[in-house]
């Protein structure tokens, strides 16, 4: 199965502007080898090294780098040997164990979480349907940007099918998000609220008056929910918070 | 006994050869000897291709003269989402002129993934004198005037499917243009279409087609005239509803009720777009004779999922949206026995916090209750080591597990560590597993008990995972049944790939994208393996303006007897053997 290319690959260098042989000096410098790198490793020395401890030692089941592709790495040193790394296959059978746990290499994802085009994997059919056919198109990157995250939950009223806002009631860690124009009233609206969060917390189901409704309007202020007509609520409701009561709400 | 195979007339054995439906059984039979290849080439009838490039229409036409019957696929998998850049190819356009000329009696065309123009549909719709079925699974380029072209001329067709696609929608009559004398019709399937049909010339089509078992609208379709299409159609088998938001009116509902109680035939439902929960209760009556039910496009909450699951005991087939939660999916494993397949999409993907109480725990209560339980897809935000273990434990008999932790490297939330131990008890145990997704926190440990394990894995993708080439070594070394890759940001790189270059060309793909392959090691590959196809996809420019060690952006590798596609838009270059020496 495995295939021989007997080819030699131009150095492997993942870092623009990245001057191999430097790279070689600090390594010497610091006495110190990089095990395969994410990066597919230009580890050059470290083959050598590796080399000439595993042709005495650990090897038994794999031939040597040296019997397979000694000649090459004299060629050049600017080439290197397709077959180059430290974690053989078989090499599992010598190490006891594996080796530790390590932080993967790769820049940290919750920085640029947004920027991730295609996940989670959702058809892009199925993507329009859960918002409401206003989903910003995030393939373009130039066009994206921090904000989206925003844009997308600031639901649009009027023409759109749906309009999803987020709910949150005091003392529930779980935010919920429901659609707005499945609600024609306060009463329906208040009632279903209580039903959903009631089973994460002991409030009383039938004690409607015991919570109040507020929400933030689309320049982010908050206010009470009751004391705007339903119609003017809905165009400028951006997100509900239930709070336990008037007292609570006043104290704030 | 090989004697007396020889002194069998041909008509004999093209007879017996008939009774074996099976791609693979039809490809061994014509192994056999070259008088079998003859007579089995002559006899059959349908061909699957599950890569249009892999294999030009000449050479399918000149083996096989006389099919009737062709499904084609187009773009890799991951264009799903949205990691093929528009314009990559897959076009349908230069198979139907040559199969016009061949194939006559052509009846059936499946397409998935391919980019179908209206000029096509013209093409299928004046060419094929018997055309029956035409399927386009999430294919696009093509509008309702193509479609119309196919009402209009196909007298016999049974099936029009529009799974997923995106069609130009530029007129709500193509339905209109099914002739009064048109009968045929079996199933219809247009829930993709955003803008309103007809609604008139879809009532009378419903009304005039006795055979229609199969009908899934689209959400224009608003709910008072789902009750009338339902008295016209009481044999459906199948039905997708449109919108399902309406103020409750105790009319419009009982109506409802009362058409959805006469369809008794009814296996299937779909659809409920924006349902309004207190409409529900209006399919009760018809529950229990439920095998499958798609509720992924309907914003139900637990409570009304949990009343209208528990009525369905002979479900087999389950799509919902995460807010079904972990105390619906309690509900399911109580209630539905019969259970092998669910799908647990997400509501709201992009959130930060969790929006429901959805984690690891619903999917071990199913794995637990729902005995036949084979095929999974899961979206979650947590997982264990432990739950998946107990889920491999329960469930033995998973041939397809597919799981995403939302955030990439999620370790397991209990003992923060990756969860190559889970993943591994899931190969391990489900000895019959075809195809895998894994999330979350993985090293190249993972690799390893997938390459140990996963003898019959044909279809692996991964993302977000590994330390290193050993990773992708292992799988390709490892997974003798292995079919399709597709990897995303994973640091794989050189080594692994050129080490196991012949293992590609027993598999039908390898998609590579944001991974630590350069662009040396692609001239390499496609200059050493002529079979293979190797196709570097970047839109950043010629990759030949940087160094050969850079890493390329995407990476398509499929097996070809058909040579270098000659349809490849500007941003991909074909790594084959006259542009690896020009290059070199």
């Amino acid at each position: 199965m495995e295939l021989e290319l007997g080819l030699a690959l131009p150095i492997h260098n993942p870092i623009k502007g990245f001057e191999i042989d430097d790279y070689l000096n600090k390594c010497h410098k610091v006495g110190l080898m990089p095990a395969m790198s994410g990066g597919g490793g230009c580890n050059l020395e470290s083959s050598t090294r590796s080399r000439s401890s595993s042709s005495s030692s650990n090897v038994k089941n794999k031939r040597s780098f040296d019997e397979a592709f000694g000649e090459m790495e004299e060629a050049s040193t600017h080439t290197l040997p397709l077959l180059l790394w430290n974690g053989q296959p078989n090499e599992e059978d010598d190490r006891k164990g594996h080796k530790p746990y390590s932080q993967p290499t790769n820049k940290n994802y919750n920085e640029d979480r947004d920027l991730i085009v295609g996940w989670p994997p959702i058809k892009s059919s199925r993507k329009k349907m859960l918002h409401g056919g206003e989903q910003v198109e995030i393939n373009d990157e130039a066009n994206y940007n921090n904000n989206y995250r925003v844009k997308n939950n600031n639901n649009k009223i009027g023409g759109s099918k749906s309009m999803y806002v987020k709910v949150k009631m005091e003392g529930v860690g779980i935010v919920r998000k429901i659609d707005m124009k499945l609600y024609h009233s306060y009463h329906a609206l208040k009632s279903t609220l209580i039903t959903m969060f009631s089973k994460y917390q002991r409030c009383n189901q039938n004690g409607a008056s015991n919570y109040t409704l507020t929400y933030q309007d689309k320049e982010g202020d908050w206010l009470l929910a009751t004391d705007v007509p339903w119609q003017t609520f809905i165009e400028s409701v951006q997100r509900l918070k239930i709070r336990r009561s008037w007292e609570d709400w006043f104290k704030k | 006994m090989l004697k007396m195979a020889n002194s069998f007339p041909e008509e004999v054995l093209e007879h017996v050869f008939s009774f074996i439906q099976s791609d693979k059984d039809r490809n061994s039979i014509s192994m056999v000897c070259k008088s079998w290849y003859e007579i089995e080439r002559w006899c059959r009838r349908r061909i699957f291709v599950g890569n249009c490039y892999a294999v030009s229409p000449r050479m399918v036409i000149r083996r096989f003269p006389e099919v009737r019957s062709i499904e084609l696929k187009g773009k890799p998998h991951f264009a799903d989402f949205k990691l093929v850049p528009e314009g990559w190819g897959g076009y349908v356009y230069p198979w139907i002129v040559a199969m016009a000329v061949a194939y006559p009696w052509l009846e059936e065309i499946r397409l998935k993934r391919m980019v179908v123009t209206d000029e096509s549909l013209e093409l299928i719709a004046k060419s094929f004198k018997n055309f029956k079925v035409l399927v386009l699974s999430s294919c696009e380029g093509f509008s309702t005037d193509g479609l119309a072209a196919i009402a209009a001329n196909c007298r016999n067709l049974r099936e029009l499917d529009l799974w997923e696609s995106e069609v130009d929608d530029l007129s709500g009559h193509w339905l209109s243009h099914f002739p009064d004398t048109y009968t045929s019709l079996v199933s219809l399937n247009i829930s993709c279409l955003g803008s309103e049909v007809s609604f008139s010339a879809l009532e009378r089509l419903v009304g005039r087609c006795p055979n229609l078992r199969s009908l899934r609208l689209n959400p224009a379709v608003p709910l008072e005239r789902l009750a009338n299409l339902l008295r016209q159609a009481p044999q459906l088998v199948e039905l997708g509803t449109g919108t399902c938001l309406a103020e409750l009116k105790p009319d419009v509902f009982s109506n409802l009720a009362g058409a959805f109680s006469g369809c008794k035939e009814l296996k299937s439902l779909s659809g409920f777009w924006e349902v309004v929960p207190a409409y529900l209760p209006a399919v009760y009556s018809i529950c229990p004779g439920l095998t499958s039910l798609n509720l992924s496009y309907a914003s139900i909450q637990s409570p009304d999922l949990i009343k209208l699951v528990s009525q369905c005991q002979n479900l087999q087939r389950l799509w919902v949206l995460d807010y079904i939660e972990d105390v619906g999916l309690d509900a399911l494993a109580a209630s539905c026995k019969d259970l092998r397949e669910l799908r647990v999409f997400p509501s709201d993907p992009f959130g930060l916090e969790p929006n429901v109480a959805l984690t690891e725990q619903g999917l071990v209560s199913v794995s637990e209750g729902c005995p036949k339980l084979h095929s999974v897809l899961y979206f979650c935000r947590q997982m264990s080591n432990a739950a998946l273990l107990t889920i491999a434990r329960n469930q033995p008999n998973f041939t397809c597990f597919r799981l995403c932790i939302i955030e990439p490297r999620t370790p397991d939330y209990l003992t923060l560590q990756p969860l190559d131990v889970g993943f591994g008890a899931i190969v391990e145990h489900c000895k019959d597993l075809q195809r895998l997704s894994v999330s979350g926190l993985l090293t190249d440990r993972v690799f390893e008990y997938i390459g140990t394990y996963g003898k019959k894995l044909e279809m692996l993708s991964l993302a977000f995972a590994g330390d290193g080439d050993l990773g992708l070594h292992h799988v390709l070394s490892g997974c003798e049944n292995l079919r399709k890759l597709e990897i995303r940001d994973c640091p794989f790189g050189d080594k692994a790939l050129l080490d196991n270059a012949a293992k590609l060309e027993t598999m039908r793909s390898l998609w590579m994208s944001s991974c630590s392959v350069s662009y040396g090691a692609c001239k390499l590959l496609g200059q050493k393996m002529p079979r293979l196809n190797v196709e570097v996809i970047d839109e950043r420019g010629p990759p030949d303006s940087r160094p050969e060690s850079c890493p390329v952006e995407k990476l398509y590798i499929y097996r070809s007897i058909a040579g270098p596609r000659i349809d490849m838009p500007g941003f991909v270059w074909m790594m084959d053997e006259d542009s690896a020496l020009r290059l070199s």
